[in-house]
């Protein structure tokens, strides 16, 4: 029963019929993979945008600024600019790296924030994601108010047993709102 | 220098693989009645992961990306671990008697710790290079090695003490390892990963 | 009769989480809310199913030396479908389980049953086992993420049942809650059994 030849055959049948099924199953489910993956943008530049009817992952823009790349998805509203959607990330957070989604209207405002992605404290540095935190970023602009927390002198509300985190997202707005200026406001000038 | 540094101290304390990502929960709390074995366990795990680190990521790269098979991901890590295993005891048996002794019936064990595949797939996750990934397979594996040792001198004492009936075994393990687990969790927010 | 045997022991009577004490990462990893728990469990029941039915075929045809690697690249097989289609489908479960869909291969619940029944028993059988001890597991990992949402989070399914001025006791989302939790579950399983004797 338990020759090698037979052993050595059954183990290649057995790997080759697994290869293949699974590059069946791969291309099947290569789109939907990809679908899902661009509704998750989508959702967050929605949230944080004015409503626009073109397809902002489309028009996208990579600019380099200080180093690092920002990527501007701009969403329109019957061809006229509504504002600008950039993912922005802070390596400060209290345990990890920050991703968020940043709206900012063409003249600096910000229309919205998002938080993609975290890994703080569930229930302390966690808050970050909820509207009552977020909310407060909507119609702030560089130079008119301060974009810190409370404790460094700022306008943002700190969240009670997390300084960190909110503190880690306000230097991501900062730098996406600095980036956008760069790029974008002297044009209009 | 310092990265490394902060990487490896991150991976010890501040997301121990056992008490803080639950990976290797299984030999975590099936070797670890006795010190002793605890730390041949320890030992075998951080040679197999920081080897299995090294290896799955070239084979990643080299191999799985270059011909775009990114998807049979999964079926070659855990055949690399498997194979890994049986190579590196057969490797031992070979050099070292003694070492093969010490470490000979915990080799076996290994392939279904998944702290050897969850390190592997981490490496790629996190988009790391191969020294990184070198540093972090180990650092991780150091990791396994500290809450085990701990978690056996524990256990020991355990044994000893007026355990309620019901809670006798397993349970008053898992209890023991969430105080444990508590105590580590001071160290978050010591480094950033 | 058997057969229903077969289906309902996995539930109770050897639940693989709190009788055989198996697959306990993945239990104590994603259980912070009931449905992760529940997303989880049924996911490893797919992959249960499928490689229960798939071993139990070919158990005439595999070489007893080569079995466990052949289970191995089964079951893999199968955690590689589910962790395509719920990134496709459903992404957002698909990342709030991230490392843990590919580590159901090293499940031992998995590799367990493979080995000690679908690769002894009828593909009917093998089937009842798998569902059996899918559900038992799925039900075990609802239990524990319900008790760890509720206490730690107030809500249960993300609905708020604890009321609004409910303290929430955080340390029952973080790791060491799971551990205490499983626990102390453990523990009320065995006082449970001693009481029937």
């Amino acid at each position: 029963m338990d020759t090698v030849p037979r052993m050595v055959a059954v183990l290649t049948i057995v790997c080759c019929v697994a290869a293949i099924a699974l590059s069946q199953v791969y291309s099947v489910t290569k789109e939907p993979i990809a679908n899902a993956e661009k509704n998750e943008q989508l959702k967050a530049i929605k949230a944080v945008l004015p409503p626009y009817d073109n397809d902002p992952l489309k028009e996208v823009e990579k600019h380099k600024y200080e180093g690092s790349t920002f990527e501007f998805y701009a969403g329109k509203k019957a061809g006229e600019l509504v504002g600008r959607a950039v993912k922005v990330k802070s390596d400060s957070g209290y345990s990890g790296t920050i991703e968020a989604m940043l709206g900012i209207a063409p003249d600096g405002k910000i229309t919205g924030l998002y938080i993609l992605k975290h890994s703080e404290t569930p229930g302390l540095g966690a808050k970050i994601v909820e509207k009552a935190f977020t909310d407060q970023f909507t119609g702030k602009q560089l130079g008119k108010c301060n974009l810190c927390v409370k404790k460094d002198g700022g306008d943002i509300d700190q969240i009670t047993g997390a300084t960190i985190s909110p503190r880690a997202v306000c230097f991501a707005v900062r730098q996406g709102l600095l980036a956008h200026k760069a790029l974008y406001e002297k044009k209009s000038e | 220098m310092t990265e490394i540094f902060l990487l490896i101290i991150s991976a010890v304390f501040v997301n121990n693989f056992v008490l803080a990502r639950f990976l290797g929960i299984c030999p975590y709390l099936g070797v670890s009645k006795r010190v002793e074995t605890a730390v041949g366990m320890g030992a075998a795990v951080v040679f197999v992961m920081t080897l299995a680190s090294v290896v799955s990521w070239s084979v990643h790269y080299y191999l799985l990306v270059k011909f775009g098979l990114e998807y049979l991901q999964i079926i070659a890590f855990i055949l690399i671990i498997a194979a890994l295993v049986q190579l590196v005891e057969m490797f031992v048996q070979k050099m070292s008697q003694s070492l093969y002794k010490a470490l000979g019936i915990y080799l076996p064990l290994i392939t279904t710790n998944c702290a050897v595949l969850g390190v592997s797939i981490l490496n790629i996750q996190k988009k790391f290079t191969l020294l990184y990934t070198l540093f972090y397979g180990f650092a991780a594996s150091l990791g396994f090695g500290l809450a085990i040792v701990i978690f056996a001198g524990i256990r020991e004492r355990i044994e000893l003490m007026d355990v309620p009936k019901p809670l006798k075994g397993i349970s008053i393990g898992l209890i023991t390892a969430g105080i444990l687990s508590l105590a580590f969790l001071g160290f978050s927010g010591l480094v950033k990963e | 009769m058997s057969g229903l045997r077969e289906f309902t022991k996995g539930i109770w009577e050897v639940n693989p989480l709190l009788k055989l004490v198996l697959g306990m990462c993945p239990a104590l990893a994603v259980t912070t809310s009931a449905e992760n728990g529940v997303g989880m469990g049924l996911a490893a029941t797919f992959v249960l199913v499928c490689s229960n039915v798939i071993i139990s075929m070919m158990r005439k045809i595999i070489p007893k030396k080569v079995r466990i690697p052949v289970f191995i690249v089964v079951i893999a097989s199968f955690v590689t479908i589910v962790d395509l289609v719920m990134h496709g489908f459903f992404i957002e479960l698909y990342k709030s389980l991230g490392l843990f869909i590919p580590l159901i291969v090293v499940n031992c619940i998995i590799l367990g049953r493979a080995e000690a029944f679908a690769s002894r028993n009828g593909v009917f059988y093998s089937l009842l086992d798998g569902l059996g001890m899918g559900l038992g597991f799925t039900l075990a990992l609802l239990v524990l993420g319900s008790i760890r949402e509720i206490i730690g989070n107030g809500t249960i399914f993300g609905i708020m049942v604890m009321g609004a001025s409910y303290e929430k006791f955080l340390i029952m989302i973080l790791p060491p809650g799971a551990f205490v939790t499983l626990g102390l579950l453990l523990g009320l399983m065995n006082k449970i059994e001693m009481n029937k004797k």
